[in-house]
């Protein structure tokens, strides 16, 4: 039997990285990585909880077979979008508050200050 | 489903099947991708007023006058950084997770291509044409191998993984058909000119050929032609023509260089073509356009919106995709003024026209953005189009 063909897996042209160390776009890349196996597992467990609601049993063959409804769909979208918004609860925080943003932003050393005053 | 879902796309004959997991990956991808254009991409914006615009005029005297400008320094900008590592991670993800389910069943696929019949199109591929430098430079927009690639004997994986993954970028806005920019322009050619027949079309890059089908929706009485360089993409698309019933000629050329004869064609289209050639690829493109038209014959390009009436933060965020999804024409194509291609195409500058085409889809307003910008594809809703029509009398008589 012949190999399968494999498909290229990595686009040609150089990659840009954003950060001035590349490593923190790759952990980036490895958390959202991460953060999408999660929500497939999120997307497995609807099934089996959908199934067993529905049956009260379940085999494997029901899991993979199992047709999201568009209803089913639109709530799994939501639920992606409320993940989303605790994975990158960072990124948001700095989006609401630009100015909580700030690396070690001198104005809390100023609060400290007045206080004491 | 529908043909108006905004959760599914249509499951033709030729589309891969995807097991529950590769399907759950994909929804990720399209969930990261609308959380981004929704709820990260905004704080650019913030980022450039609060603290770009004064740092510059704080330096120059001045506000940035245009997207360089504007991009040496949001680069520096830790915003601006997480959202484009987030959005080329998506990228990334988005071609893995549309690659996996091609690669796992691509015997099949292959054979479903070879047997697809049903709507009396056709396919020519030309195994001799050379693939032009813009496509070989780098792979565009990142689809590892690009269009043309061919992995073993009658290949089609591009295409298919192409398919998906355009249903993924565009978050299912494009319809479950991924037709949206082919539908709107056809729509908004058929309100502008309510008469206008044609009787032979072309679509020029069509791809897997999304974009071409509505025109044979809308002109049912027209011959419907596509060309495209990738032969994966042709295969494809035939097969996925037939497998819908819409009758299309599908052969490998290039958009530059083309076979048929002169005055043969009445409408000419192309949809997110232009931004994948290069300056002198336009140019040679319209030339045979002006040629390929019949007299009174048309040619029209949908993209995003030029740069020439946008702020320069507008400008800059929309050509993300130059420098960081491996579009490289991307800025340059948005520079394109109809009126100069034109007259170097030999097509008369009063006869350039440029519109806004509403999206078709309706449907996906909830899910749009209004913003034209880097990953937020057919977040928009609407579409950019320019074109020109042949003069009607012959060149000679006219000067």
């Amino acid at each position: 039997m012949t190999e399968p063909a494999k498909l290229p897996k990595k686009a040609k042209g150089a990659r840009p990285y954003f950060f001035d160390d590349p490593a923190v776009d790759k952990a980036v890349a490895i958390v959202m990585g991460l953060a999408g196996e999660v929500s497939v597992m999120h997307d497995r467990l609807d099934t089996i909880e959908h199934l067993l609601a529905e049956n009260g049993t379940l085999s494997q063959a029901d899991i993979e077979g199992y047709e999201v409804s568009t209803a089913i769909a639109v709530e799994r979208d939501a639920w992606r979008d409320r993940f989303l918004d605790n994975v990158l609860r960072i990124v948001h925080q700095e989006l609401e508050d630009p100015d909580g943003g700030r690396a070690n932003d001198p104005a809390y050393e100023q609060a400290i200050a007045d206080v004491l005053d | 489903m529908t043909d108006t879902d905004t959760t599914t796309q249509y499951r033709h004959g030729i589309l891969p099947e995807f097991t529950a997991e590769e399907a759950s990956r994909q929804e990720f991808v399209k969930s990261l991708k609308l959380h981004l254009a929704h709820k990260v991409a905004p704080g650019n914006k913030i980022a450039f007023e609060r603290n770009v615009v004064p740092r510059f005029e704080k330096q120059h005297n001045r506000a940035p006058e245009n997207r360089h400008e504007v991009r040496k320094e949001m680069s520096q900008e830790p915003t601006f950084r997480m959202w484009s590592t987030l959005l080329r991670t998506s990228q990334e993800m988005m071609w893995k997770a549309c690659q996996t389910p091609v690669e796992r069943q691509l015997d099949t696929l292959i054979e479903t291509a070879k047997h697809a019949t049903g709507a009396g199109g056709t396919l020519e591929l030309d195994p001799e044409l050379s693939i032009p430098k813009y496509h070989t430079a780098v792979d565009i927009h990142c689809q590892p191998g690009a269009y043309h690639t061919e992995v073993t004997a009658d290949d089609v994986a591009a295409g298919a993984v192409y398919d998906r993954a355009v249903y993924v970028y565009a978050m299912g806005r494009m319809g479950p058909f991924n037709d949206d920019i082919g539908a709107s322009l056809a729509a908004w050619l058929a309100n502008e000119r309510p008469d206008f027949k044609p009787k032979r079309i072309l679509d020029l890059g069509c791809a897997v050929g999304h974009s071409t089908i509505p025109y044979v929706d809308l002109y049912p009485e027209a011959e419907v032609f596509g060309i495209d360089v990738g032969a994966p993409m042709l295969r494809y698309a035939h097969a996925r023509a037939e497998s819908l019933g819409k009758k299309v000629h599908f052969s490998q050329q290039n958009a530059e260089d083309l076979k048929f004869d002169d005055n043969y064609f009445d409408l000419i289209v192309s949809h997110i073509l232009v931004h994948e050639t290069s300056n002198t690829a336009v140019r040679k493109i319209m030339k045979e356009c002006n040629r390929l038209l019949a007299p009174g014959g048309l040619v029209i390009h949908g993209e995003t919106p030029p740069y020439r009436d946008m702020e320069p933060f507008d400008a800059f965020i929309l050509d993300w995709d130059t420098r960081n999804n491996n579009e490289p024409f991307w800025g340059g194509s948005h520079e394109i003024d109809p009126i100069v291609l034109a007259e170097e195409s030999g097509f008369p500058a009063s006869n350039v026209f440029e519109g806004m085409a509403p999206s078709a889809f309706a449907e996906a307003e909830a899910r749009r953005t209004h913003a034209f910008r880097g990953g937020d594809f057919g977040g928009g809703g609407v579409w950019y189009c320019y074109g020109m029509q042949k003069t009607d009398t012959k060149p000679e008589a006219a000067e």
